[in-house]
């Protein structure tokens, strides 16, 4: 739900150490939130809730050392820098919520069904966005200008053959918008220009690297000839120049000795040493090692898959759900059976109902084609949809072997199992 | 509390500038079990326990991604770099290089494979540190609904999957082409595999706190999770298929608190 009355006292007041909705996602404030703002949230009786607006943040309750630790320290490890630190809260604050370049130019994965849902969302936050410039202050438009922040619609070429590595025209930035989960209030002090987080890609590390050669090498090449060779839409000095940064220590100091690594570099040596002695070899140690990361990659990637299709699901079946009623409502009330049916198993899943439920799955999906995914489709697909359901309906209602009262049948058998 | 447990022992096995940047889970499980008790209390209204529970939750995602677009950005630098390195050291004292030497070549080659299978084991752990932070999250914003009888997981959850910490297919990327990279600078495997892996495992479980370390803990934490619990419902991964289980298990020897 959009709502920019909310957005407009919101961040936008660098000087307020105002917490809660400061900068809240319309999509995920309620009601009651938009209508109200908290200013400062005092709970007397409850300690876990005071805010802390003496700091300059939003709300830190300390729950515990690490919690707050955890969220400041990304304030204290920057406390020293005032200006990058002052950046680093503009530009949680300036990044937009959507990132759809990201996945369709990535590797292809299965962000395919997410594709419909993503475009709706990039209208919705270009519309946010908008309302956002309309709504800046003068000093803020002037800095906003400079970046072109707010234009999330990057060109994203076809990632084939296509891109050149000759080409220092690179629209393959991203900028990557989380304002919506941006929820920090600003620093008080002058309004730094912004720099919104940066999603670096190999391709524009190319860019970056062709621009930096022909400036002859990391150590002469500056970030503002850089950035002007590279001539990215959206990147800004910034950005370059942490990049830089980031690029001088590691050709500099090598894998081996770079900071974080050092320790565990040592152990693993260790390790090796004893191999040696052992006469194993440090080869065979660290083919040992690859394996062992392969299978965590790999089944991280199950597991991520795994949960992407969960939440499709669940999803869809609550949007099913909403359907359900509003036919319920306009027949009348007629009582529906379907509407205790719709707890479809995982597609794919080891559990025994799923027999029955790869099919009906299958049937599940080109529904979702179908009828649309997303909120703002409901509306719009009411006819298609309604004729949709009924024969949901029947499907479902095969399905309600499935189901039991607790809605736990799936974990039942899943139990039995083992 | 078996999550809680699990990611405690995966943030004390893992880098240790890694640390801070884990979900607070137990901090944000005690404010929804007060959130579910103060809701009683009329003046302090359960909308503005949400409000400040999502609030809190968005700081938390603010700092994966962050977190997450940082190491990201250096393992496009690094891979890069390894890439060129390894081109020089095999142009310069390789075979036909330009001055050939066996000796630094086979130096230099040690020090490549060293440094790639623990840059392969770095990426995987920052796919892994994403996957973890989602899981405690959605275990969160269940847990906010049960008690509070709340809607807020569902919309919630496509919100956080949408953020730039959870699309880890750049990085996912990079470890696969890491991997072929490394196939290609490993000599080619030798016949006699069993015996030596089985030396390995005994010389590998002397490791202290490390890379290795925190994948083996990674893998075991996840089939754990994974196994099924009282909660186990429509939204549950399914329990984990994992080859190899034993020998993994058998990597964790010197453990204080046994992964069983």
């Amino acid at each position: 739900m959009e709502n920019s009355a909310s957005l407009q006292e919101s961040s936008l007041a660098p000087s307020n150490g105002t917490l809660g909705n400061s900068s809240l996602s319309p999509s995920i404030v309620t009601d009651h939130m938009c209508a109200s703002a908290l200013p400062h949230v005092q709970y007397s009786h409850n300690p876990a809730f005071i805010s802390q607006s003496s700091r300059d943040l939003a709300s830190l309750p300390p729950l515990g050392a690490s919690f707050s630790q955890s969220t400041a320290s990304l304030i204290h490890t920057q406390g020293n820098k005032d200006v990058s630190w002052s950046l680093d809260r503009l530009q949680m604050f300036l990044d937009l919520p959507e990132n759809t370049p990201a996945p369709n130019q990535l590797v292809e994965s299965s962000t395919g069904v997410l594709a419909s849902e993503d475009h709706n969302k990039k209208t919705n936050w270009q519309e946010w966005a908008d309302d956002l410039i309309n709504v800046v202050d003068p000093d803020w438009s002037k800095i906003l200008d400079n970046t072109n922040v707010l234009n999330p619609r990057v060109e994203v070429p076809k990632p084939s053959g296509d891109i050149s590595k000759q080409q220092p025209q690179f629209h393959q930035n991203q900028l990557v918008p989380h304002g919506e989960f941006s929820s920090h209030a600003y620093p008080s002090s002058t309004a730094p220009p912004t720099k919104p987080r940066m999603r670096w890609t190999p391709e524009l590390h190319e860019a970056f690297l062709e621009a930096v050669n022909q400036l002859g090498g990391s150590e002469r090449a500056t970030p503002k000839g850089i950035l002007k060779l590279m001539n990215v839409e959206g990147l800004t000095i910034y950005h370059v120049k942490s990049h830089l940064q980031k690029y001088r220590t590691a050709r500099y100091m090598p894998e081996t000795s770079e900071g974080t690594s050092e320790k565990r570099i040592t152990s693993i040596e260790e390790m090796k040493s004893i191999d040696l002695k052992t006469s194993i070899g440090i080869t065979e140690a660290l083919r040992l090692q690859v394996e062992v990361q392969k299978q965590l990659h790999e089944q991280l990637e199950i597991q991520r898959n795994l949960q992407l299709r969960i939440e499709e699901q669940g999803r869809y079946l609550q949007m099913m759900f909403e359907k359900q009623k509003k036919v319920e409502d306009e027949k009348g009330g007629v009582p529906s059976s379907a509407s205790d049916d719709l707890l479809a198993p995982l597609p794919g899943s080891k559990h025994p109902p799923c027999n029955n439920g790869k099919s009906d799955s299958e049937a599940l999906e080109q529904d979702h084609s179908r009828t649309g995914i997303g909120p703002g489709n409901a509306g719009t697909n009411e006819d298609k949809s309604s004729s949709g359901v009924s024969t949901k309906q029947k499907m479902l209602e095969t399905e309600s072997t499935v189901h039991d009262e607790s809605g736990f049948s799936v974990s039942k058998r899943a139990r039995t199992e083992k | 509390m078996k999550f809680g447990k699990r990611l405690k022992q995966q943030i004390e096995e893992s880098l240790p500038a890694w640390r801070d940047k884990f979900l607070s889970y137990k901090e944000l499980k005690k404010l929804v079990r007060q959130i579910s008790s103060a809701e009683s209390c009329v003046e302090y209204g359960k909308a503005d326990a949400e409000a400040e529970f999502v609030h809190l939750l968005n700081n938390e995602i603010d700092k994966f991604n962050v977190f997450f677009m940082e190491q990201e950005e250096d393992f496009i630098i690094r891979h890069k770099e390894l890439q060129q390195r390894i081109k020089r050291v095999i142009e310069t004292w390789g075979p036909n290089g330009t001055k050939p030497s066996e000796a630094e070549y086979k130096d230099e080659m040690a020090k490549i494979r060293k440094d790639i299978v623990n840059f392969h084991g770095e990426m995987v752990l920052l796919v892994n540190y994403s996957n973890i932070n989602y899981t405690g999250l959605a275990k969160i914003l269940k847990k906010y609904d049960k008690r509070t009888g709340g809607l807020l997981r569902l919309p919630f959850i496509q919100k956080v999957l949408q953020q730039p910490f959870f699309i880890t297919d750049l990085v996912s990327k990079l470890v696969k082409e890491c991997e072929n990279t490394i196939d290609e600078v490993f000599p080619v495997e030798q016949e006699d595999e069993e015996e030596i892996v089985k030396e390995q495992r005994e010389a590998i479980t002397i490791a202290g706190k490390g890379i290795f370390r925190n994948t083996v803990a990674a893998l075991l934490s996840m089939q754990e999770i994974r196994r099924g619990s009282s909660t186990y419902g429509h939204f549950s991964l399914p329990p984990m298929d994992l080859p190899d289980s034993d020998l993994i298990h058998s990597f964790q020897l010197n453990s204080p608190i046994p992964i069983v």
